[in-house]
């Protein structure tokens, strides 16, 4: 059973997914309302999978996603965002978020993204696509900075363009599977690259002091 | 959602403004004392064919006298008008240079012996001119051109009209400038203001905009008649917020004027960073864009959904408009615009071409239907 962490800072929003999930087969193994008790909890519990709201009152559901998927390889964090402000999107994606999804998001597309999400899988909407594309065009003139195969920008491009895995890997004639690979891809390089600038960052710093 | 704090910035920020018309008043000053020494070094060049020495001690030391006292005057008071001290430089200017008779005889003036103030007396011109613009400007050079010819009895005409021309073209210019830069600062003041204001709306809609977008989401989540109208409410919302417009020097950004199309049918998808083009030009393509999706609501079909995709490639922005309908084919676009109909094809790829950019459409029956939209920055 997959065992998901619920972090929002709206006590109705909280216990309303709960419920839903529970319904639906998941274990709501905790739930938690700002940054500090979420990185605490998720350490006790180690869930599968964080539902994880951007905005808490008390701070960003950005710091909260960097230091759980810091400390726990194993737990995926799922941003489920009101506003979908897109800086604080892909900051969170940037500092390892699987994926994304706006809260207004049906029950069916919740739950769907879920199950990717604790499969491992890269939950990737057009919007995030468009993100992660746009990022990767504007680091293009730093100097050692991640790149992106032919295919992968192909790939990327169509799905900012709406099409399904499965229309991706008709139209360029691959296997679903290879089409979820690249997709994920383009993500593990950008989390890679941004942990590696947050390591030199705080090198950096050490050395100054 | 944190509670609503205080407005953080106020009209402290805006009185901060360096005021732009110091720096006339500083050159102003710098001019002034060189422009004595300049006097001196006048009156030593013609130390022996002088009348009265003594008299050109004294009227060297009043200057300096007066020279110390509007710096001072002129630098205290930097940024305010300072007409008043102006008027008084006039007035003082004009007794220093009829105080060249003490030094000087009328006739050795009038057979072209220059006047020791020289070049100094054009203070109280350039001051008025910093005060009061163009007009100022045009009392002082006047002022000071009559005195001049005053002394010269108006005999020598080549000589009078070559200093009328100095000093008008120095008060003119200078009151110009100086009107001018008033103006710039206060388009920079109102600049600051605005600014500080529209990071106030936009911290207060940011609180407020997430805790009524959580509201609507949840309406959506439990379902019953409101969940589809607070769907639209909720995307309408979210893109006016993310589109949030950031023009500057005639461009503004492209996410800013697509992010508005956005529906439960359509989505745009956006960089996270600024698109910044020439206003008209994202105009024209938002335009196009609209005709497109004009297009896909008319005849995609009733479960179809759009896209509306920005890359930004640097030297070019592509903007694609793409739906998973029913398409068409490439025949019947062609066909729409040889009828005589100026067919919607027809009308996008018209503003693409005007922009010296490319419309490409590729569309099959059962295929959707795919702009290509590209236009150089």
């Amino acid at each position: 059973m997959t065992r998901v962490m619920i972090v929002d800072d709206h006590p109705m929003w909280r216990e309303g997914v709960a419920r839903d999930l529970t319904e639906h087969g998941f274990d709501v193994c905790a739930t938690a309302s700002e940054v500090v008790a979420a990185v605490n909890i998720a350490k006790a519990t180690r869930p599968d999978v964080v539902l994880m709201d951007l905005q808490l009152g008390s701070g960003s559901g950005v710091d909260a996603t960097r230091d759980i998927t810091a400390a726990l390889p194993d737990t995926r964090v799922l941003v489920l965002s009101a506003s979908g402000e897109q800086v604080d999107v892909l900051e969170a994606v940037k500092n390892g978020a699987s994926g994304y999804l706006v809260k207004s998001a049906s029950l069916e597309e919740l739950i769907s993204a879920i199950r990717h999400t604790a499969e491992g899988d890269a939950v990737f909407s057009a919007g995030l696509a468009g993100l992660v594309l746009g990022e990767y065009r504007r680091m293009e003139s730093e100097p050692d900075r991640p790149r992106l195969t032919g295919r992968e920008t192909e790939v990327l491009r169509l799905v900012a363009r709406g099409l399904t895995a499965k229309q991706i890997a008709a139209r360029l004639v691959l296997s679903h599977r290879t089409v979820e690979n690249h997709v994920q891809n383009t993500l593990r390089k950008l989390q890679l690259h941004n942990r590696a600038e947050l390591v030199r960052y705080a090198i950096e710093r050490g050395l100054d002091q | 959602v944190g509670a609503v704090g205080q407005p953080t910035c106020g009209v402290d920020s805006v009185s901060a403004v360096t005021d732009l018309v110091r720096p006339l008043w500083r050159a102003l000053v710098v001019f002034r004392v060189l422009a004595w020494g300049f006097a001196v070094l006048g009156v030593y060049t013609r130390w022996d064919e002088l009348h009265r020495r003594w008299g050109a001690v004294v009227l060297l030391a009043a200057m300096a006298v007066w020279t110390v006292v509007v710096s001072f005057g002129y630098s205290r008071t930097w940024g305010r008008s300072n007409t008043r001290l102006a008027v008084a430089d006039l007035v003082v200017t004009v007794a220093c240079m009829a105080g060249t008779l003490l030094a000087q005889r009328l006739d050795a003036i009038h057979d072209g012996a220059s006047i020791l103030t020289s070049v100094w007396a054009a203070g109280p011109v350039l001051a008025l001119a910093i005060a009061r613009g163009r007009d100022g400007g045009l009392l002082g050079a006047v002022a000071i051109s009559l005195t001049t010819g005053a002394l010269i009895a108006f005999g020598d005409w080549s000589r009078l009209l070559n200093n009328i021309q100095l000093l008008l073209v120095a008060g003119l210019v200078v009151g110009y400038a100086a009107t001018a830069t008033r103006r710039a600062n206060a388009r920079l003041t109102d600049a600051i203001a605005t600014e500080a204001a529209t990071a106030e709306r936009l911290r207060l809609s940011r609180t407020i905009h997430d805790g009524v977008l959580q509201v609507l989401a949840q309406v959506q989540h439990r379902g019953g008649d409101l969940a589809p109208v607070a769907a639209e409410q909720e995307i309408a919302l979210r893109s006016l917020m993310n589109g949030r417009a950031t023009s500057l020097a005639g461009e503004s950004d492209l996410r800013a004027g697509l992010s508005v199309l956005a529906s439960p049918r359509v989505e745009v998808v956006v960089p996270a960073s600024p698109v910044p083009l020439r206003a008209h030009r994202v105009s024209e393509l938002v335009a196009a864009v609209r005709e497109a999706l004009a297009n896909f609501t008319r005849h995609a079909g009733p479960d179809a959904r759009a896209w509306v995709v920005v890359e930004d490639l640097g030297g070019e922005v592509l903007v694609v408009v793409r739906d998973d309908g029913v398409g068409t084919s490439a025949e019947r676009i062609e066909h729409a615009s040889r009828d005589g109909r100026l067919g919607v094809s027809q009308s996008i790829r018209g503003r693409i071409a005007d922009l010296g950019g490319t419309a490409e459409v590729r569309t099959a029956p059962g295929e959707g239907v795919e702009w290509e939209l590209k236009v150089s920055r």
